[in-house]
């Protein structure tokens, strides 16, 4: 695979600069803080509570911003020239990624400073919502390639910020309602039982399923991207 | 002659609706080739074609001794720029801010931007933002970001279609500079005085084929009808047959002064486009 840091930085820097700019879709980044201000203030200091707040970090700046930026290259044919340029399927994914990488690292830092959480083992927290970043980052990706416009990018992500923001509250519902187990094996599920396991002191050894399940909804949400990109490089 | 494009028997069928229909020809190194036709006569489609954006439906093409299939390599990528008609730009970024986006993706130093800028003449306007530049502006921007990483083959999908006139020269003066350089330019319009002015070679394209390929000298050679016109100061306007006839009147008109201008009737190419597919081009 060809892969260019430059150029991926090239992108990056582009975006941070539009994005900047982009008061419409930045101001959305700051509703996790905001709640997480909120929930401080009243004293929430639930598990349940921190990874809400840091699923719809997910939904809202991983997806939804992601979204956004592919969505308004393709409405604006900029995306055409990205895939005219030089740079490889790779550079162009990856460097259109990373502006919603880092601004999802930033506000779940942020948001969990905030709100007070802390961690019994950091570093597999760390894993574990790093992991968590780059499937929401290529549901992102897939929805904004899918998207005709902004404006649709902003309808078709609300499932996800549904889903997966607070999915895990209904979890509890599925021994009356059978379908919802499957919300079981969703990666904001997998994430909370990490987090749950990381408090009780559990070994890393005991948590390799639910990285296993995060990393191949990973893994389908990559390919699935990458394909649907190829089919938008040619008419 | 070394060929740059060579295309063999291309079709692109988009349903059941044919858009090139078994082209073929090729692009010398260094000419300003001209594909002149009407809105869906297929150039866009060609231009697609040719730059990996589209697969043909049959046929085979190169660009530079490349099959089509290897476009996509990244030192493929350098060596040509495309212009099209919906070439977007980044509208809350600057010009300067655009460009420097493409230097980067080409790996190509950012003096580069001044020296683009100002064969689009828009050196003073750098630090503008896209939003705030009319569409002329912005095509001159796309323009200068085909410009940009100097390449040795340009397809420009109707370069000047939304520029005004004193713009339009301006562009036509650059890209005969460029070409002057060496850069091979492949050129769609249906402008025909356009193509006239800058086109070594060009080929009609009506309803997917190639209709008429020939240098614009040759194609309005081909076509005259070897008539003269003739301005007399009594500013009587005559027309002189070819042939012994109107040489006779010819002479007898000189002999007595009563010639103010003469001219060779040649026809222009969009004559010759109405003369060949019976309607105009728009």
């Amino acid at each position: 695979m060809n892969v260019s840091i430059k150029r991926m930085s090239a992108i990056f820097q582009k975006d941070l600069k539009d994005f900047s700019r982009n008061l419409a879709v930045s101001v959305v980044i700051f509703l996790p803080l905001f709640i997480a201000a909120i929930y401080s203030r009243m004293g929430v200091d639930s598990l349940a509570s921190h990874y809400m707040i840091f699923n719809m970090t997910f939904a809202l700046t991983a997806t939804y911003v992601q979204c956004c930026l592919i969505a308004e290259e393709k409405e604006k044919n900029t995306l055409r020239g990205l895939m005219l340029s030089p740079a490889s399927t790779a550079d162009i994914l990856g460097g259109k990624s990373l502006l919603s990488f880092v601004l999802t690292m930033l506000i779940i830092f942020f948001s969990a400073v905030l709100a007070e959480y802390q961690p019994a083992n950091i570093a597999i927290v760390a894993l574990a919502l790093v992991l968590s970043s780059f499937f929401y980052i290529a549901v992102g990706t897939l929805l904004g390639l899918w998207a005709k416009s902004v404006m649709e990018s902003s309808v078709i992500v609300l499932p996800v910020l549904g889903i997966f923001s607070f999915g895990s509250f209904a979890v509890p519902l599925a021994e009356q309602y059978p379908i919802l187990k499957v919300l079981v094996y969703f990666p904001n599920h997998q994430l909370f039982e990490i987090a749950t396991k990381v408090e009780l002191g559990t070994a890393i050894g005991s948590m390799w399923s639910h990285f296993a399940i995060i990393l191949l909804w990973t893994l389908v949400a990559v390919a699935l991207t990458v394909i649907v990109y190829r089919k938008q490089t040619k008419d | 002659m070394e060929n740059i494009i060579e295309v063999n028997n291309i079709v692109k069928v988009y349903g059941n609706q044919t858009a090139v229909d078994g082209l073929d020809f090729n692009v010398i190194k260094g000419e300003i080739f001209g594909f002149l036709g009407p809105s869906g006569s297929g150039k866009t489609t060609m231009i697609k074609i040719l730059t990996g954006q589209l697969l043909p439906t049959s046929g085979t093409a190169t660009v530079f001794g490349e099959a089509l299939s290897q476009l996509k390599k990244p030192e493929v990528k350098k060596r040509f720029g495309v212009l099209t008609d919906n070439s977007g730009l980044y509208d809350r970024l600057s010009i300067h801010e655009n460009l420097k986006l493409y230097c980067q993706l080409y790996d190509i130093p950012f003096s580069a931007i001044e020296e683009v800028l100002d064969s689009v003449n828009l050196k003073e306007e750098k630090a503008k933002k896209i939003s705030a530049l009319s569409k002329g502006m912005k095509q001159r921007v796309v323009l200068a970001r085909t410009l940009l990483h100097a390449p040795d083959l340009l397809f420009l999908d109707e370069p000047t279609s939304a520029l005004d006139p004193v713009n339009t020269r301006h562009i036509h003066k650059g890209l005969q500079a460029l070409n002057a350089k060496g850069t091979t330019i492949f050129l769609t319009t249906h402008d025909m005085e356009e193509a006239d002015s800058l086109c070594d070679r060009i080929a009609f394209l009506d309803k997917g084929k190639i209709q008429l390929l020939d240098t614009p000298a040759k194609l309005k050679k081909s076509h005259s009808d070897s008539t003269v016109t003739i301005e007399l100061k009594n500013e009587e306007i005559v027309v002189l047959p070819a042939g012994s006839e109107g040489a006779e009147r010819l002479f007898e008109f000189m002999k007595t002064d009563q010639v103010a201008t003469i001219h060779t009737n040649e026809p222009s190419l969009g004559d010759i486009f109405v003369q060949m597919t019976g309607r105009e081009l728009a």
